[in-house]
């Protein structure tokens, strides 16, 4: 039972990074991306190259995979500099599709449709983690960072900005903001802070694949933002307990078919999203941290 | 904060529940997708399993009743990896069925470490045969079928120029390979290799390749309905050369195609009229859906039964029925009676079974070369 609970945290905790990190663009500065699985899978599989082929422990390969995606976001970041709302969604799509193929025909890299393999468990400081309570310890100290780093740039000028631009981009240019820059260090910042999870993911379960960095896994992350709350710290955790919780939780249900437990979760997550949208549009953390906004 | 302690207090009743009633029966567990686009597949593999359970318990072949305990892998290893950390931990069951590649490489490493064993009956992929000793397969995987497939066409058929089309894929990839390889040994020539991408769905200028490449036969490996789509477009832009394919050609979609008609594929041979567990699979199986039982019927039934062989014997020498004992036991015993024959499993975990070549008839195929053991 220890087991399972605990590996229920890790896969939360990995998720609420991803949810946290997307929320930064999203809730924050006003930039839907669906490419968010794209840094994911940047992060797992350059941390995994860095750890098998290059030696690294954890925090290089970590390192590594943050370099790696913060550089790939820069093709994200440039569409976001030239076109906003649905326009980006588009753009963010394409790189998305792209990264598929990437990950599914660079087969010395990313082992294609098979994937890797005997991943070696994460080594961080001379310590390798082989239990998942030393997992569920990394993941957390992880998320808690993250939610920190995040915490400190959107109380900064440049998180002032982030939602000024959200607000309204030409009024925020118009009083001097460079909007060019700061849409840009915001996706490379959130790019980065996801490839974090993807390292994690990676040691964790010792087997990546496409398979978990596809489309379907970018728009679930929104989902848990949505649910969570946008622009709240905590709101996108809450999303992932959620939605990483559903099903296990179903699976409890005496008398519930199996077979039956996908589609009530992907009822219960469209009535969910549908209520949230009527009911609680700044989603089930909202109201926690912007009391004034929706007095 | 008294809801909160509401609901714990309702969490562990169940817990408590559920390990009570474990203390009545064997529990196994099965990770197969039951909701989204793989559900049918869970289901069919769900429905073979619990056949096998019926007879075992039937039969009285275990002290105590043998139990499924399904979990929903969503055919995605991180669902796959929640359901099997649930099954080992929570469920406490020695042995967990698995289907599907990606979510079976997922829980390897899970069942290593928890010494619990997980079974293959659906993947086919020779890179499921390195995934620890606690990883079995119980269906022979496509490296065997081409080896006895090759020769069948090269030196029985007189195919002497085959051209490949496969998909993108470890299985798709395995057959290229051994196509590379047993083709030549067996005096053919590989006159093409197309490789096409997993979503591709317009082979047009595949055809034309093929056309140029003049083989006598065109090997199809691929799967799902892009084989379909294969074998039709190739017949509508002219190639009318004979066509093979690997075990997955026995799909519906396939077989049911006019154009696949003739299409040579190999299966693991399975005589369903031979007398004892084959002939009373058909006629349950049959009794229970209406249709004749395929292969994957087999082996997942036969995945159940050799968990049944392994823990009867463990409990015969008074041994419990762990995961660590059950591989000690498998070591142990040569071969095992069952669904099609006599099966043997190889020192990695992986089937060594009889495997026949059957062709397109618009129903389930006919046999045209008894089954033979892959060299």
């Amino acid at each position: 039972m220890e087991t399972y609970i605990i590996n229920l945290l890790v896969l939360i905790s990995i998720n609420a990074i991803l949810a946290v990190t997307l929320n930064f663009i999203l809730g924050y500065a006003g930039i839907f991306s669906i490419a968010h699985a794209l840094f994911f899978g940047v992060g797992a599989y350059a941390a995994t190259f860095a750890a098998m082929k290059l030696g690294l422990d954890f925090t290089g390969a970590t390192a590594f995979g943050m370099l790696l995606a913060a550089l790939i976001s820069l093709a994200l970041a440039l569409p976001a500099l030239r076109v906003r709302g649905e326009y980006f969604v588009a753009a963010s799509l394409g790189l998305q599709m792209l990264a598929i193929t990437v990950f599914t025909e660079w087969k010395s890299v990313t082992g294609g449709i098979g994937g890797l393999t005997n991943i070696p468990p994460a080594r961080i400081f001379g310590f390798t983690l082989t239990q998942p309570e030393h997992y569920l310890v990394l993941s957390l100290a992880c998320l808690l960072a993250i939610i920190l780093i995040i915490r400190a740039l959107v109380r900064s000028s440049f998180g002032r900005s982030l939602k000024a631009l959200r607000d309204d981009e030409a009024a925020a240019s118009a009083f001097g903001k460079n909007v060019s820059v700061i849409k840009t260090s915001a996706v490379v910042l959130s790019s980065a802070l996801a490839a974090v999870a993807g390292s994690l993911y990676a040691s964790y379960l010792s087997f990546i694949n496409v398979e978990s960095f596809v489309l379907e896994t970018s728009i679930q992350l929104m989902a848990m933002v949505i649910i969570g709350g946008t622009a709240t710290l905590f709101g996108p955790v809450v999303g992932a307990v959620l939605i990483i919780l559903l099903p296990a939780g179903l699976s409890y249900i005496p008398h519930l078919p199996a077979t039956e437990i996908g589609s009530i979760q992907q009822i219960i997550y469209g009535l969910a999203m549908v209520l949230l949208m009527i009911f609680r549009p700044g989603g089930l953390w909202g109201f926690q941290e912007n009391p004034k906004a929706h007095a | 904060m008294r809801l909160v302690r509401s609901l714990l207090f309702v969490a562990a009743s169940f817990v408590a529940l559920s390990s009570a009633r474990a203390q009545d029966v064997i529990k196994i567990g099965a990770d197969l997708p039951m909701s989204g686009p793989n559900a049918e597949y869970g289901e069919l593999f769900g429905a073979a399993a619990n056949l096998a359970v019926e007879h075992a318990n039937a039969d009285k072949m275990l002290s105590k009743k043998l139990v499924i305990q399904f979990e929903d892998s969503q055919a995605t290893p991180q669902q796959g990896v929640v359901a099997m950390n649930k099954l080992v931990s929570v469920e406490k069951v020695p042995f967990v069925l698995s289907a599907f590649t990606g979510v079976s490489k997922a829980i390897a490493p899970v069942g290593d470490r928890a010494k619990v064993v997980s079974v293959n009956g659906g993947g086919i992929g020779p890179d499921l045969a390195e995934l620890g000793e606690y990883f079995w397969n119980v269906i022979p995987l496509v490296n065997l079928e081409i080896r006895v497939m090759a020769p069948y066409l090269v030196q029985e058929r007189g195919f002497k120029r085959i051209a490949l089309i496969y998909v993108d894929d470890p299985a798709g990839e395995a057959i290229n390979k051994e196509l590379a390889e047993n083709v030549p040994k067996a005096g053919g020539q590989l006159v093409a290799q197309l490789q096409i991408p997993r979503n591709a769905q317009q082979f047009t200028s595949i055809a034309a390749r093929v056309r140029g490449a003049n083989p006598d036969l065109v090997f199809i490996a691929s799967f799902g309905a892009q084989q379909a789509q294969i074998v039709k477009q190739l017949r509508d832009n002219g190639v009318s050369q004979q066509l093979a394919g690997y075990s997955v050609f026995s799909s519906p979609t396939v077989t049911e195609l006019p154009e696949a008609k003739g299409a040579l594929f190999p299966t693991q041979s399975v005589d369903w009229s031979a007398p004892g567990m084959s002939q009373r699979v058909a006629k349950d199986w049959k009794a229970k859906t209406g249709k004749d039982p395929s292969f994957f019927v087999a082996n997942y039934y036969n995945a159940v039964m050799v968990f049944v062989t392994l823990a009867q014997a463990l409990e015969k020498s008074g041994q419990p029925i762990t995961g660590e004992n059950l591989l000690k036991q498998r070591k142990a015993t040569g071969t095992f009676d069952l669904v099609g024959g006599k099966m043997e499993f190889l020192p990695n975990g992986s089937v060594s079974m009889p495997i026949q070549i059957n062709e397109v008839d618009g129903g389930a195929g006919k046999v045209v070369k008894a089954g033979t053991m892959a060299k």
